[in-house]
């Protein structure tokens, strides 16, 4: 990636300063067989080799389908995993060296909003408990005589009566109790919020709100999201730039119009196009990119380029030679929005989205 | 008509009161036809499907009003032992999560050949290859092989193929289809989409796409029927409804989904939540957040209001909403 952080970069992303670089980033799982003697006899490699940087005030969105390495790299982001190998350099800071207090610091500023509102919030502590909890492991933060008067503001900021400090989970709706995963990925007043599938659980109509709540406080708290999604659409109107993943690496990365309207990748070609669009009449003219098969184990990754076994392009080369993830030598010098990173031999461009004039605007929007 | 519902009823009865799941549900299917029935959790998209089906869990589920015609017979006044004759031989339903769906200690190839043993009295050698002609046929490689596996042993997507040839084998002339592709990816979703199409073509099969997708109809249906609180909202051709909603919960829907096409400013957000179906707003069910709502809203029920023919919308300013 470092065709991105080096190059005079595109101005959106130039002024602010990186908060977060992350290099080399591996997590291997091993595979083990025998039981007085245990032998490491392979590994899954969830993900393998994963770079990108986020900017101050930037959402940096990662899309890719199951089993890709998006959740992976959350977890360690926000160190519920420990990286095989790689840095994670926060303002600078390895986080992957630190221990004790300086990893403590830096972890409150790292904070993680989960998928599932269901499982991911404790049915038997109250809504107060669960948002107040992070001041219990960082009492800097709000002293004890303090914390029922945060949580209640917390509640407000994100929507909610904050007369609801002592009701349970189960007396909210998925959409709320996402608003008080929300709060309490606040709480601790985090640089950072890795969001992995935030409203994925959540109905079409409350999704919206949702969104609107995260960009809201993104605004502002001055927040740098990561915000992970299996769904373009969405991770198209959150963020600011977008990296696309693969069988643990990513392929393709760039601003969003690179990658929606410009894309040089075939797998985020292909992605894009299985993107069933809300337009009936795109049925007709719409070029469908079915690919074929499943996506490899990542137990036993393809050879050369790790999506070569479902590309429609693929030739010897692909089976040799691992593509770099670089701004592609054919438009190294055309510049353009087709000019960014893609780990492809043969990249090309492809526009796969077709281009709609917007809807008519509905005038007020709801909270 | 192929299938018929009309002014379906259905309620549960909880510890904490009655649920009003399906409250006077109407719409039809033809043959070789797709309709897809939108709404979000609770709208009773599913349970009105269940009901059609005959798998409705009685109790707590009750229906309480209404007729199901199926090529010209009324379901409801069906014995038991008639209706499981009609059940997977006439009609058929594919379930979203495939995993929980299959059998997880019977081989694909025993859960496949039973439709047959059970429904067309073969002997299991010939179900067993029956079987192995129904995988071949929704494209599972090596299928030969892969028939003695077991579900755990297949992937998402090979799993709902699985779940496609169990619905297909017996040919029905009806589809249930109950959100088929909501737990896979994007790439396999498109594959598994086009399959079922594929079929549908070639046996002119009626098809109900149950989903909460909007680009999934749009890509699927030839109709659309939209849900909320057990009552349809709007029901219309697939393209009319997208051109111009006639309801404002629909208008709402499709103002609220991000699009591929655009990077969006603020999403428009239907505010408030679902009713809960213990207690269904009077009036308009939709009335709390509805932004166009009106006193006679809070009152009055609005019927179905024919828009033009063939499509309808349950509000009381449906011109406005279609011209505004």
């Amino acid at each position: 990636m470092a065709s991105t952080s080096a190059a005079p970069a595109a101005p959106a992303t130039s002024p602010a300063e990186p908060i977060l670089e992350v290099t080399g980033l591996v997590k291997h799982y091993p595979l083990t067989r025998g039981v007085l003697f245990r032998k490491q006899v392979g590994a899954v490699k969830a993900v393998d080799g994963v770079d990108f940087v986020l900017h101050r005030g930037e959402t940096l969105g990662i899309v890719g389908e199951s089993g890709c390495g998006k959740s992976t790299v959350a977890k360690m982001l926000v160190n519920l995993e420990k990286p095989t190998a790689g840095r994670i350099r926060y303002k600078g800071e390895d986080v992957t060296k630190l221990s004790g207090r300086a990893l403590r610091a830096v972890r409150r500023n790292i904070q993680m909003v989960f998928q599932d509102p269901y499982t991911s919030l404790n049915p038997r502590m109250t809504v107060g408990d669960i948002i107040g909890e992070p001041y219990e492991i960082h009492p800097e933060v709000a002293p004890k005589g303090d914390r029922r008067k945060k949580v209640q503001d917390l509640l407000d900021v994100v929507g909610l009566n904050p007369e609801y400090i002592n009701r349970y989970p189960h007396q909210f709706s998925g959409g709320q109790r996402q608003r008080i995963g929300i709060a309490r990925g606040l709480a601790l007043r985090p640089e950072v919020i890795v969001a992995d599938e935030p409203v994925s659980a959540l109905d079409v109509s409350v999704q919206a709100q949702v969104i609107n709540l995260m960009a809201n406080l993104q605004s502002e708290f001055d927040l740098s999201y990561i915000f992970i999604a299996h769904d373009l659409s969405i991770v198209r109107h959150i963020s600011d730039r977008v990296g696309v993943m693969y069988l643990g690496r990513i392929v393709e990365t760039g601003r969003d119009a690179e990658i929606y309207e410009h894309p040089t990748h075939p797998y985020t070609q292909a992605l894009l196009s299985a993107v069933p669009v809300p337009d009936p009449e795109a049925r007709e003219h719409r070029e469908r990119i079915i690919l074929s098969g499943d996506v490899p184990s990542p137990t036993n990754i393809p050879s050369g380029c790790r999506f070569r076994t479902r590309c429609w392009k693929a030739q010897e080369r692909c089976a040799l030679e691992v593509p770099a993830l670089a701004v592609p030598a054919e438009f190294r010098h055309t510049g353009g929005p087709a000019a960014h990173d893609s780990a492809c031999h043969f990249a090309e461009e492809k526009q796969v989205v077709p281009p709609e004039e917007p809807r008519e605007d509905h005038g007020d929007t709801g909270a | 008509m192929l299938l018929e519902v009309h002014d379906l009823h259905v309620e549960f009865r909880t510890r904490d009161g009655i649920a009003k799941a399906v409250n006077g549900v109407t719409y039809g299917v033809d043959a070789g036809e797709t309709l897809a029935v939108l709404g979000e959790s609770g709208s009773g998209k599913s349970v009105t499907a269940q009901a059609v089906m005959g798998i409705l869990d009685t109790p707590p589920g009750r229906i309480t009003g209404g007729r199901i015609l199926f090529q010209g017979r009324d379901l409801l006044t069906l014995k038991e032992e008639e209706r499981r004759k009609v059940r997977g031989a006439e009609m058929a339903m594919i379930f979203q999560d495939a995993l929980s769906s299959l059998n997880p200690v019977l081989s694909v190839g025993d859960q496949l050949g039973e439709m047959f043993v059970v429904h067309r009295g073969m002997s299991r050698k010939d179900a067993r290859a029956k079987a192995v002609e129904l995988m071949d046929r929704v494209r599972i490689p090596a299928a030969k092989e892969r028939v003695r596996q077991y579900p755990h042993q297949f992937s998402g997507g090979m799993r709902q193929r699985i779940m496609i040839a169990m619905a297909m084998a017996l040919e029905p002339a009806l589809i249930i289809a109950d959100e088929p592709t909501t737990a896979l990816d994007v790439t396999v979703q498109a594959q598994v989409m086009e399959l079922l199409a594929e079929l549908q073509r070639e046996l002119h099969m009626g098809l109900i796409l149950i989903t909460h997708d909007l680009g999934v109809v749009a890509d699927v249906a030839d109709r659309i029927a939209v849900m909320y609180a057990g009552r349809i909202v709007e029901s219309a051709p697939v393209h009319d409804i997208y051109k111009a909603p006639a309801h404002p919960y629909t208008r709402g829907l499709l103002d609220s989904i991000p699009r591929l096409d655009q990077k969006g400013q603020e999403l428009y957000a239907i505010k408030g939540l679902p009713p809960n179906l213990m207690h269904i707003p009077p009036g308009c069910a939709f009335h709390p957040r509805c932004p166009m709502a009106q006193d006679v809203c809070r009152t009055d029920e609005p019927p179905l209001y024919e828009v033009e023919e063939e499509r309808g919308s349950a509000c009381h300013f449906w011109r406005e909403c279609l011209h505004g």
